[in-house]
Order: structure tokens, then sequence, then C-alpha cells
């Protein structure tokens, strides 16, 4: 089985359920262990490529890191102020080195979880699996696609403006005054583009016959399976699983919001 | 959706997809605020990440327009890549629940400046309760809490409420809205101005 | 002979008028016409005459899409539009659009054709056939898998033809569809749509600028006129005939044959409206301008120039010179380097290999600002370059930056205004001017400092006759005052008609250098590898040439 041939609509559920569930959860152990299932997972069933995998986690790890030290740095004075860690040479609370490593890992459980997402799905097949499974209004869905393919396009175009703006004398933005005024000076010649062509776009759209009527054939038709529904299971009882593991070694806590 | 023709689909869509770029390009300018400020560095410039919801809802002017368009980007944000995954279409979904709450509370009727603030304050309002959860801000001291809360509302008021409506009436000047609420709007000023000159 | 018999009555249009939104005004007045079956008629007007309106009342977007009010009545085989149900009008009357991007909303070139097919019901198993079959049509079978993105411009329209085809329209509407191609592209899309024809005659409606090319397939010709009423219908060489005055007073693009007819003693009588007629008649000949450089200084010289995108060599090993005063134009296919070189030139990309010297001096010591007012560049989309909210400002933008006072800057902006024939535009925004009118505006603001070189990317794409020329005389103008000119181009009749030297590219390299009569006696193989085409003076000049010889050596 590879990932990729999961109902996307059914993998997004699942992904989602998950992040719900590791939401309530709050200890360091629980999102450890299940962000390395995750990434087995990905690595295993999602034909992922190691590198690319890696690349794309780094900005994760900053995110993650940066949770984990403003938590340590600016987190509510500790109830036992008394039991401290040595890490790194420096010596905190262990309540909040515990606080802040559940922050952490937490925020990275979810981002393993989001690439798993991210790096088995099409777009094209997640937007028309939304529209056949969860009843995504046709009209939306389709002007959704139609507005993903001006990305490359607003690029190149950006790129032109730029180069366009140089030419006539205007400097780069120094300060913040200047970027505002920048932003906005590239931001309406492209969005004045973008508008007409989309306007075109969704002539040319119904031009072609289309409606918006939901009554349409599907050259990619979706449905869902027994596998979708073991995916969802499988997810769901490993994180059962993990958290009564977690239990087990005296670790796991309920998100209460008053940590 | 029935009452929406293709083209304002169409064009919400876009200007959705164009700002989820945008979002994702501000991400870092966020990681360096944090870097400079703490957690709150974020909270100066969330406004920006309402703004599509503000110009959507001010261009089209239908009921959904906020809540969509902000779902939209949201949504392809994680398509291409966006750190923060399939949760953040809901996040999307609830700061857009915030804004349209704002245009709602006219019954869609009213999108003078002071409802556009209000439509970005009300994002600024749902997603400090939705991050409070997720990110557990509750681990924060109260004081450092309501601090992020109150420059939160202010970001949105202004980089949301504000600048989209300054963004949105340029795009009225370029005549490529005349086809949309706005672009109406501007003309029958315009002639209205004429008729009393 | 076809025969206007009613059983063969397609589309019927009687009295159609239509107002925008409380417009006092028409777009269109009173349209009158009748499509019969295997008919091809051609639309001709002026920009902005509602060609492309009347489109819309044809494939039932108007009036649901339709913010005024339309009055009359268009009908298909007998019934009204009014009586389609809604998508079932856009499935019988199919439309190829100008614009190569703005047609296609899924990423695949399949996904594409499955769209239409899709939203009319095909069913699933019919589909892949007839998907392949549509691609094979216009050989676009290989790329069936491929993201729209990759594929060029005639690719795209070939691709948005065959999506229309696959839904089996009865008329086809063709509204301007190579006005954005290069000529090899467009040729290539008018002979996809011969072959069709022959292959299963359907009718189809024209609507065009340029005619090169299409007079062929034309049966009849309706012309309207900026009001938007119909002013002529029938035989487009009557039309042409009967109009012509007319036509070249409303901006109305003649074919070139016929133009140059115009400039030189042929019979008024007997208008001719292709190369072949032309010739037949004694060709004319219009001196081109003659002027050499050779003793003028090298203002602009680069050598071994490199420079790569990616792991794609784009230019290779380039050398090249610019003389004072000079008007250069940059020929080749699409991909060959030109605008990466050109850009290169004003370093708005910086060349990886090689040198380049400006007076004399390296390119890249040049402080910008002063760069920027010895190089001007013209962008292909003239909004690009806009920068303010007023045409006045965006003249006055440079001069401020020069601190000259406000009054000496009026005095400019008005001189520029009346030259570019923008009298009263002053207060509008750039981004609500008419396409020639960007056009003539961007290229102002580029002159407006007097810069030693203008360089211009393709600054009459996609503008009708009228524009073309004005352009044309704005640059000629500039090139007098001595600024030398290098424009980027596909238009031969331009190069032929203003070039004092012309330079072809091919693959990130030089291949020829000189004067453009010397590169139309090049072979026309060699030119056909270069994808280029003699302009249609220079195939006259041959062919007399060709004749002279012969009618010497009989007589000898």
């Amino acid at each position: 089985m590879r990932l990729q041939q999961l109902n996307p609509s059914m993998k997004a559920l699942t992904i989602v359920v998950l992040v719900l569930l590791l939401a309530l959860v709050f200890d360091p152990i629980t999102p450890l262990l299940y962000g390395l299932w995750t990434i087995a997972i990905t690595l295993l069933f999602g034909q992922v490529n190691l590198k690319k995998y890696g690349l794309f986690l780094i900005p994760f790890f900053i995110i993650a890191f940066g949770m984990f030290w403003t938590t340590l740095v600016f987190g509510e004075k500790p109830v036992n102020p008394d039991d401290m860690v040595k890490v790194f040479g420096m010596t905190f609370a262990r309540e909040s080195l515990f606080t802040a490593l559940s922050l952490g890992l937490r925020v990275l459980s979810f981002a393993m979880l989001s690439l798993l997402f991210i790096l088995t799905t099409d777009p094209t097949r997640f937007i028309l699996s939304l529209m056949q499974q969860c009843k995504l209004s046709p009209k939306l869905a389709y002007g959704i696609l139609a507005g993903f393919r001006f990305l490359p396009m607003m690029r190149e175009e950006l790129k032109n403006i730029r180069a366009a703006h140089r030419i006539r004398g205007v400097g780069r933005a120094n300060g913040w005054k200047e970027s505002f005024v920048q932003f906005k000076r590239y931001s309406i010649p492209l969005l004045a583009g973008a508008i007409r062509k989309a306007e075109r776009t969704a002539i040319a759209m119904e031009s072609k016959g289309f409606t918006g009527d939901r009554n349409r054939s599907f050259y990619r038709s979706f449905a869902t399976g027994k596998r979708d529904w073991i995916f969802l299971v499988v997810m769901i009882g490993m994180f059962v699983l993990i958290a009564f593991t977690s239990w087990s070694l005296g670790y796991f806590q309920w998100y209460n919001g008053e940590v | 959706m029935a009452n929406w023709k293709l083209k304002e689909i169409v064009v919400m869509s876009v200007l959705s997809v164009v700002f989820a770029v945008v979002y994702l390009a501000f991400l870092p300018v966020g990681k360096l605020l944090v870097g400079f400020f703490g957690p709150i560095g974020y909270d100066l410039i969330f406004g920006i990440w309402f703004i599509v919801s503000i110009i959507a809802a001010y261009i089209i002017r239908k009921p959904g327009a906020a809540f969509l368009s902000e779902t939209i980007a949201a949504t392809v944000e994680v398509l291409l890549g966006s750190a923060v995954g399939p949760m953040l279409i809901i996040s999307g979904m609830i700061q857009g629940v915030g804004a349209e709450a704002a245009f709602a509370a006219t019954r869609w009727k009213n999108y003078t400046t002071k409802v556009l603030v209000l439509a970005g304050m009300g994002s600024a309002v749902t997603s400090f309760i939705w991050n409070f959860y997720l990110s557990g801000y509750a681990a924060l001291s109260t004081g450092y809490v309501t601090a992020m809360f109150g420059v939160r509302l202010v970001s949105g008021a202004l980089l949301a409420g504000i600048l989209g409506k300054m963004i949105s009436d340029g795009l009225a000047k370029t005549g490529v809205l005349s086809g949309f609420a706005l672009g109406k709007e501007v003309r029958s000023q315009n002639n209205e101005a004429q008729q009393i000159s | 002979m076809k025969l206007n018999k009613s059983p063969n009555l397609l589309i019927d249009v009687q009295d159609l008028s239509l107002y925008f939104e409380e417009a006092q005004v028409p777009v269109l007045s009173e349209i009158s016409f009748q499509l019969q079956q295997r008919e091809n008629v051609l639309l001709l007007g002026p920009s902005g005459c509602g060609k492309s309106t009347l489109t819309f009342c044809l494939n039932g977007i108007y009036p649901s899409e339709l913010d005024g009010r339309l009055e009359g009545e268009v009908s298909l085989n007998g019934k009204p539009t009014s009586e389609f149900s809604p998508g079932e009008l856009s499935q019988k009357v199919g439309v190829v659009f100008q614009d190569p991007e703005g047609q296609f909303c899924m990423m695949t070139v399949e996904d594409e054709v499955a769209f239409g097919l899709e939203n009319i019901g095909v069913p699933v198993e019919e589909m892949e056939e007839r998907i392949d079959q549509v691609l094979d049509l216009v050989n676009l079978l290989p790329y069936k898998e491929q993201s729209i993105h990759s594929l060029s411009g005639g690719m795209k329209q070939k691709l948005a033809l065959a999506c229309v085809l696959a839904l089996q329209p009865d008329v086809l509407i063709l509204d301007e569809p190579t006005a954005n191609l290069d000529p090899l592209a467009k040729k290539d899309f008018i002979q996809t749509i011969q072959f069709l024809q022959q292959k299963q005659p359907f009718s189809m409606i024209v609507i065009e600028h340029q005619l090169e090319g299409w007079i062929p397939l034309i049966d009849r010709s309706l012309i309207m006129n900026k009001q938007g009423e119909i002013f002529y219908e029938g035989p487009l060489r009557n039309g042409i005939q009967q109009h012509v005055q007319f036509m070249k007073e409303q901006g109305i693009c003649l074919p070139k044959a016929t133009e140059l007819a115009l400039q030189s003693e042929i019979d008024r009588a007997h208008l001719p409206l292709t190369v072949e007629e032309l010739k037949r008649m004694g060709g004319v000949s219009v001196p081109p301008k003659k002027r050499t450089y050779h003793d003028q200084p090298v203002i602009l010289q680069a050598e071994n120039i490199e420079w790569s995108k990616g792991n794609e060599r784009i230019i290779d090993n380039m050398n090249f010179s610019l003389r004072e005063g000079e008007f250069m134009a940059i020929v080749g296919a699409n991909g060959s380097g030109k605008t990466s070189f050109s850009r290169i030139l004003s370093r708005l990309e910086t060349r990886q290999k090689g040198s380049i010297d400006l007076f004399g001096k390296a390119l890249q010591s040049w402080r910008e600002a002063e760069l920027r007012r010895k190089i001007g560049y013209v962008f292909q989309n003239p909004e690009h370059q806009f920068i303010t909210d007023q045409v006045y400002d965006e003249i006055a933008y440079s001069l401020r930056l020069q601190n000259k006072s406000e009054e000496e800057i009026a005095m400019k902006v008005q001189e520029v205004l009346r030259q570019c024939q923008l009298d009263g535009l002053e207060y509008r925004h750039p981004f609500t001017l008419s396409q020639g009118q960007k056009r003539r505006l961007s290229v102002a603001i580029m002159a407006i400092e007097d810069p030693a070189i203008l360089i211009l990317d393709e600054p009459t794409f996609g503008q009708d006759g009228r524009s073309t020329e004005e352009i044309m005389n704005l640059l000629s103008r500039k090139n007098e005052e001595d600024t030398a000119i290098v424009m980027i181009t596909h238009d031969m009749e331009l190069v032929h008609d203003y070039a004092d030297r012309v330079v072809v590219f091919e693959s990130g390299k030089t291949v020829f250098d000189g004067v453009p009569q010397e590169l139309w006696n090049k072979p026309s193989d060699v030119l056909e590898s270069w994808h280029l085409e003699r302009p249609i003076q220079a195939v006259i000049e041959e062919d007399e040439g060709r004749k002279v010889n012969r009618h010497a050596s009989s007589t000898t």
C-alpha cells in the first residue's frame, strides 16, 4: 500500500483527528513517540525522498525550538522552583523544562503529520476529492483549481514588475515606511493583472459549458475504500497505544489549560 | 454559492492564492520578530494573515466572502507546504469566521472603514482564542498573554482592516474591478460627483 | 458557391443591441447577420468595437453574466438562445479566446480537455477515447500528461482549440486566437484549422486584426465601425475595395499587401489582398530607408557573454556591439535568448561570464541612477512599468527625480502628451488607458530622459495596425534625435521598414549580423531554421529580381 493511493479527503480527516487528539495531551513522551511513528509511516509507505523530507523538516525544527526556548524563558513561574535540572550548562526548573519540551515536541509532532499529508498528496486530487466526498461546491472547487494555476504566472509577473520598477529608478526599500509603500506598489499591478486574467478564465470556463451544476461526470473519480478506514483505525490505535505507554511510564498528562 | 457569479468565485480564489503566498512570505518575518521580541513578535504582524478576508469581502460583498477566502488561502498554504499543515485550514476557517461575523452583524450591507477595521479585529479575537488552545499560550504569564492579545487586536485593525482597504481602493482605481461590487460603487460615486460639479 | 437557403441557416442575429450598465450609448448597435452551415465568416473591426461582446452574446455568456441590457434576438438552428438551458449553448458554440494563459483551469492537458467533457456529462468510459482523438487532431497527443504551464503559447492555443472540439460544437468562434503568438506559431495554428476543415467541414466565425494567412479560408466578411454597427456585409474583397478610406480612418487593419498597394501607383480599382495578387499586379517598391553606421562610434560592446538559468545555458558565448544612433532589430525563435540578453545588456540580469562596456566603461561599475539615464528599457507588458496613479505623475516621475521645477515639468509633460497623442488623458489612471495608449505611455516615460540607448521587448506585440504605426513613429522620431534603438520583434515587416541593422539569435548565439536586405537574401531553408519569414516587400522584390534575370537570360 502507498499513502498516495489513499483518498485525499479521508487522509486529511485522519490527520486532523490526530492533531486534535495530540492537542489534548500535554507531556513530552506521547508527541515524541508519535512523531517518530509518523516519520516511519511516511518514509515506509510514502516513498518520500529522504533528502526532500529533511529539507521540509528544517523550518519545523526552528519553530519547535523557538517554542521550546520562549516557553523556557517567558513561561510562568514554576510552582516548585527548587527542583532544578542542568541543561547545556544552564540550570532550569525541572517543571519549566518539562513544559517547554512538551510544547516544542507537540509542534514537531503536528509538523510530522502535516508532512505526511503534504508530501503524499497531489493538490488537484485533493480538491477534486473534496468536491466528490465532502460536497464542496463545484464552482468553488474549480475556482480554486483555476486560482492555483496562477501561481507560476504570478512568480514571473512579480519578477518582471520588480525589474520594470528598477528601470524607472524606484530604489530598494529602506526602513518600514518605504517597505510599506513598496508592498502597495508591487501588489496593485500584480493583483490588477491577476483579477483581469481571472475574469477571462471564468468566461473561458463557462464557454466550455461549466455551470457549477453538481450533476457532472468525473474523469478522475475518488471513492473511500477499506484501506482508508484501516489507515484511520491504525493511526488512532497507535495513538492510544503510545498514550498508554506514556501513562505507564508515569508521564501522561491531559492538557488542561493551566499547566 | 448559488447567487455567486463564477467570475466572483474565480477572482476570490485568485486573491486567496496570491495572499497564500504573501502569508507564507511573512512567516520568516514573524520568526525574525519573535527572535527580537519573543512570542509577541508574531502578534505584531498577525493582522497581515487576515488581509484577504477583508479584501475579498470589501470587493465582492457577498455573504461568505471573508470566511471562504481566508479558508482557501489557508488551504493553498497547506498545499504549498506550509509548516503548520492541515491544521492551518482550521486556523484559516476560525480567522475567517471572526471577520465574517463583523460583516454579518451589518447583514453584509455596510462596508465602511469602521466595519473593515472591526472585521480585522474580529479575526484577531477568534484566532487568539484558537492559538491560546492550540499553542499552549496558557503556559505563559497572564500579563504577557494580555499584551499579546492587545497587540494582535491593533495589528488586525491596521494591517488587515486599513491596509486591506487601501489595497482594494488602489485596485478599484485601476478599473479592473468594474464588474464587482466595489468597482460599481466607485463608479456611481464618480458619476454623482460629476453631476454635482 | 454556397447557397443561402434557410435549411442551412445556423445562426440568425436580428437587431441585436447591447448596453453596459446604465449607459445610453450601446456597445453593439442593431447588429443583424446570418451564418450558414459550413460557412466561414470574418468579423473585422477596430479594437474596442464590441467584437468580443458579440461573441459572448452568441455562446450564451450574455445575458446571464451581463450587467446591462440586451435587445434583439439571437437564434441557433432556429431556436432562440434564451430557450437553451445553461451551458447547452456554450457546448454548441465553441470559442477560442485571445489570451493563451487565461483559458484554462486545470493543471494538465488531459484534465483540461476532460473538464469540458465532464461539464456536458460525457460518460467516463468514453472520455479517454475522445480526449486522445482531439489531442491527436491538433498534434498534442504526446503532451497529454504534461502540465499546461510547460507548453508554448502556440501549443496552448491548440489545446484551447482541442478542448472546444471535444465538445463537438456546431460553430467555432475564433476570437483573435493568434494575436499573442509569434508568426511561426500563428502559421501553424491557421494550418491546423485548415487541416481540420478539410477533414470535417464546420462553420466558423473568425475575429482577427492581422488578416495574413486567414484570407483563403474566408467566405464572407462583416465589417464593424467604432459605434458597434455592421457597415458592410459581403465578400472581403468588395468590402475593402468600397470602404478602404473609411476603414483606414476607423483604424481597421488592412492586409499588408493592400497597404503596400495603396502606397504605390497601383490602380485603386483593383486592390490586392494577398502577396500573390500584388505580385501579379507587378509589385511595388517602397524603398526602405538605408543608413549605415560603420563610422559611428561603438557605444555598447559585449564580449563572450554567458548566462544560464538553472542548468540551461541561455546565452552562449555571445558577442555584440551597438553603434551610436543605430536602429537595431533583434530577431529569432522564442527561447533563443533575445529577452534574456536584452536584460543582461541593461543590467537587469547579471552576466556570468564575459564583459560589457558602455561608453568605454565597464557596465557593472556604472552607478544605478546614471545607468538608468543612459539605457531605457520598455517591457513587454506596459503596465509593469507604471508606478503612479495618474498619467501626469507617470510622465513627471523621472523629471521629479532630477529635481526639475514643477513649471518646467508641466511644460515637458504637455509636450510628451501631445507627441504620444495622449492629450486630455493626464488625469486618468494609467491602467484604464487602451492597449495602444498604455504602450505609447510606456515608451514615452522611457524616452523622456533622452537615453542614449532605448531597448524594447516586442513593443508592437498584440497591437492593432494603427497603434503599431503610432509606436513606430514615436521610435523613429527618437531615433532621429540620435537615440540608439534596440528592438526585439517577430515582425519582419517592421524590421524591413525601420531597422538599419538586424541581429539574428539562435540558441543563445548570434548567427547573423548585418543590414536587413542581406538577411532576406539568405536561402529560404536557412531563414526557416531561424524561424524567420521574409517580409512581403522582400518576397516581391526577390521575385522581380528573378524575373529580370530570366528576362535577361532569354534575350541573350
